[in-house]
């Protein structure tokens, strides 16, 4: 899972502008704006299927910051 | 709730500290609207100066822009009531696929002028941020106001700045 | 009587604001929203139905101008089943029912291509009580091709079981999250975000046998995203995450989902999920003392730490999660969607890890119902 890191930094680069994509101009977002591309998914689902994961494995977070606890078993 | 307004000063502070928040707008106010040649919805030249002698207000659309439909209905409101005084609308598209265009250009129809700026230097020259912008152009070709975006509460705003324009005629 | 799926609370874990390009970035959404859902849980190991949840919940999202937008929800969980006491194991599980509220409340003020929203949130149960704060601030450059995302959460919880084997025990969680997103090309953008919690106070599970854990916990987690536009109008979202902590456990997890609009507003999106973990340190495998019998763990007098748990969840083992959801936009804003998975653990399934090997396998079916209006 090197790969995740590797990706991780890989976004930083292109984000401080080391390599040379082109930015992506505002009259090229037609497909960017469609709902499906962006991060945002419907928050009820998306907190229903966090918490089931969060209480039946023991790995969490990469989401969100102070979401609340639960005594969960 | 103390150490919740402490972070929240934080965060602003953080925010404030490392951004500049108020980018200078190209194309602004008072710079002269810059020459196009464009074709037209079905073939015909649109030229930016062939309209100098009336209030210009150039939209900068494309099909998959919310916003821009939304314009769309006003757009065809304002040209009704406006026209006969001299304001002229030209809406420039800029949909990557022209199907698309023209498919919004066939459910929608409109009584202004449309022109197709895809492939273009136009909006890049225009410095278009933001889907929809729209540019009040006075006659002889000033620019007189920029706008970014479209939204219901934006409407009344625009119009009284069209019928200023058109007073100043 | 003794709680079993913590509250759906998880309040602001809020996906990172995504790029809205046809719209003002830096305004609040132009209406409203307020949407409703149900969910049903169901799990069982072998021979025995365990949990089973129910929870209706309501969202609301309020604009105020261009430049405010408050949200609220809440949710009621409905608990029942049994629990295992230790492993999987399920003799002398006792029967259950319980009930818990979880609300959450953020507000957020829109700045040009800046957000920061402050949310509160709260969980009771009558045995855990939770109370959460959060700040979370973006800034996007001045093409919105990148955008920026820090934020800091603070939780206390307070636990009182009614076995009374602690009374008013304590537990104090701060988290921190950078995350960044970019735009690569008209059809790709990405998303990395890293997350630290820090943790202090109670962290055992008062219901069952022999569980003693650290008063200290850290997890540390980056999880990458990826969203690309197929030809033909459909997106494959991806995602990957890394997990580590002081426990010993590691985690890899993989998330695949493609949205798929067919005619008539319906859109469909089949998905897959793989996780796999490692065990903790102090996790003990069904293998009993001979002297003190089940559930002690071999050498349970001699281990020098002290700490130990049969926590299913701290074993190491492999889950694959199939679930498929279809939608529905409707003229008035209205959509309805219907979304099923079918979620399965196994020790064999593991990936990198050893041991766990006598556990049941656990599975379980996920129901949701949702309907929502814009205004």
């Amino acid at each position: 899972m090197k790969l995740v890191a590797f990706a991780f930094s890989g976004a930083v680069l292109v984000c401080t502008g080391c390599t040379g994509l082109k930015p992506v101009q505002p009259w090229e977002k037609g497909n960017l704006a469609k709902p499906a591309m962006t991060f945002e998914t419907d928050p009820l689902e998306a907190r229903f299927m966090e918490h089931i994961y969060s209480s039946k494995e023991s790995v969490s977070g990469g989401s969100g910051v102070g979401g609340g606890g639960c005594g969960c078993n | 709730m103390l150490a919740v307004s402490k972070i929240s000063t934080m965060a602003i502070a953080i925010i404030l500290a490392g951004f500049s928040l108020h980018p200078a707008m190209a194309t602004e106010s008072g710079e002269m609207a810059p020459e196009f040649i464009l074709p037209g919805q079905s073939g015909q030249e649109v030229r930016l100066s062939d309209f100098k002698n009336k209030v210009i207000y150039l939209d900068f659309w494309a099909s998959w822009c919310g916003p821009c439909k939304q314009s769309f209905t006003w757009m065809n409101s304002m040209q009704t009531k406006y026209g006969a005084q001299g304001l002229q609308i030209i809406a420039v598209n800029l949909d990557a696929k022209a199907e698309d265009a023209r498919q919004f250009i066939l459910e929608n129809s409109s009584n202004f002028m449309i022109a197709m700026g895809t492939k273009t230097s136009i909006p890049a020259t225009y410095k278009i941020k933001v889907m929809p912008t729209s540019l009040l152009i006075g006659q002889g070709g000033k620019v007189i106001e920029r706008h970014a975006g479209f939204r219901d509460d934006d409407k009344s705003a625009l119009e009284s700045s069209i019928k200023q324009a058109l007073m100043h005629r | 009587m003794p709680r079993i799926l913590g509250s759906a609370i998880l309040s602001a874990a809020m996906a990172l604001p995504g790029l809205i390009p046809s719209a003002h970035a830096d305004s609040a959404p132009e209406s409203g929203i307020i949407s409703l859902r149900y969910l049903s849980y169901r799990d069982k190991q072998p021979g025995l139905d365990r949990i089973t949840v129910s929870a209706p919940s309501l969202y609301i999202l309020f604009p105020v101008g261009r430049e405010w937008a408050f949200s609220g929800s809440r949710v009621m969980d409905s608990v029942s089943g049994a629990s295992s006491r230790y492993h999987s194991s399920i003799s002398g599980a006792s029967r259950m029912h319980d009930t818990r509220q979880a609300n959450d409340f953020n507000a957020t003020r829109y700045f040009e291509r800046a957000t920061l929203s402050i949310g509160a949130a709260n969980s009771t149960e009558h045995d855990y009580k939770s109370e959460a704060v959060n700040v979370t601030g973006t800034v996007s450059s001045e093409d919105n091709n990148t955008t920026w995302t820090l934020g800091f959460g603070n939780t206390n919880d307070s636990i009182n079981p009614v076995n009374n084997i602690v009374v008013n025990e304590k537990k104090h969680t701060r988290d921190y999250l950078l995350g960044l997103s970019q735009v690569l090309t008209p059809n790709d953008i990405v998303q990395a975000s890293m997350t630290y919690a820090n943790g202090h106070g109670y962290f055992n599970d008062p219901y069952k046998m022999v569980d003693n854990r650290p008063r200290d916990r850290s997890q540390s987690a980056i999880l990458a995203k990826w969203n690309h536009y197929l030809e033909g109008d459909s997106v494959l979202q991806s995602s990957c995450r890394y997990y580590w902590d002081n426990y010993g456990i590691r985690g890899d997890t993989l998330a695949l989902n493609w949205v798929k609009p067919l005619s008539n507003g319906v859109t469909v999106s089949p998905s897959v999920r793989y996780h796999t973990q490692s065990a903790a340190n102090f996790y003990y495998d069904p293998v009993y003392d001979p002297l003190l019998g089940a559930p002690f763990p071999l050498g349970f007098l001699s281990n020098p730490t002290g700490f130990y748990s049969p926590d299913q969840r701290l074993s190491a083992f492999g889950a694959i999660t199939a679930g498929f959801k279809i939608s529905k936009s409707m003229a008035g804003g209205w959509e309805a969607d219907m979304r099923a998975d079918y979620y399965q653990q196994k020790s064999g399934w593991r990936w990198f890890a050893k041991g766990s090997p006598g556990l049941e396998k656990l599975t379980a079916i996920i129901l949701q119902l949702g309907l929502s209006k814009k205004f």
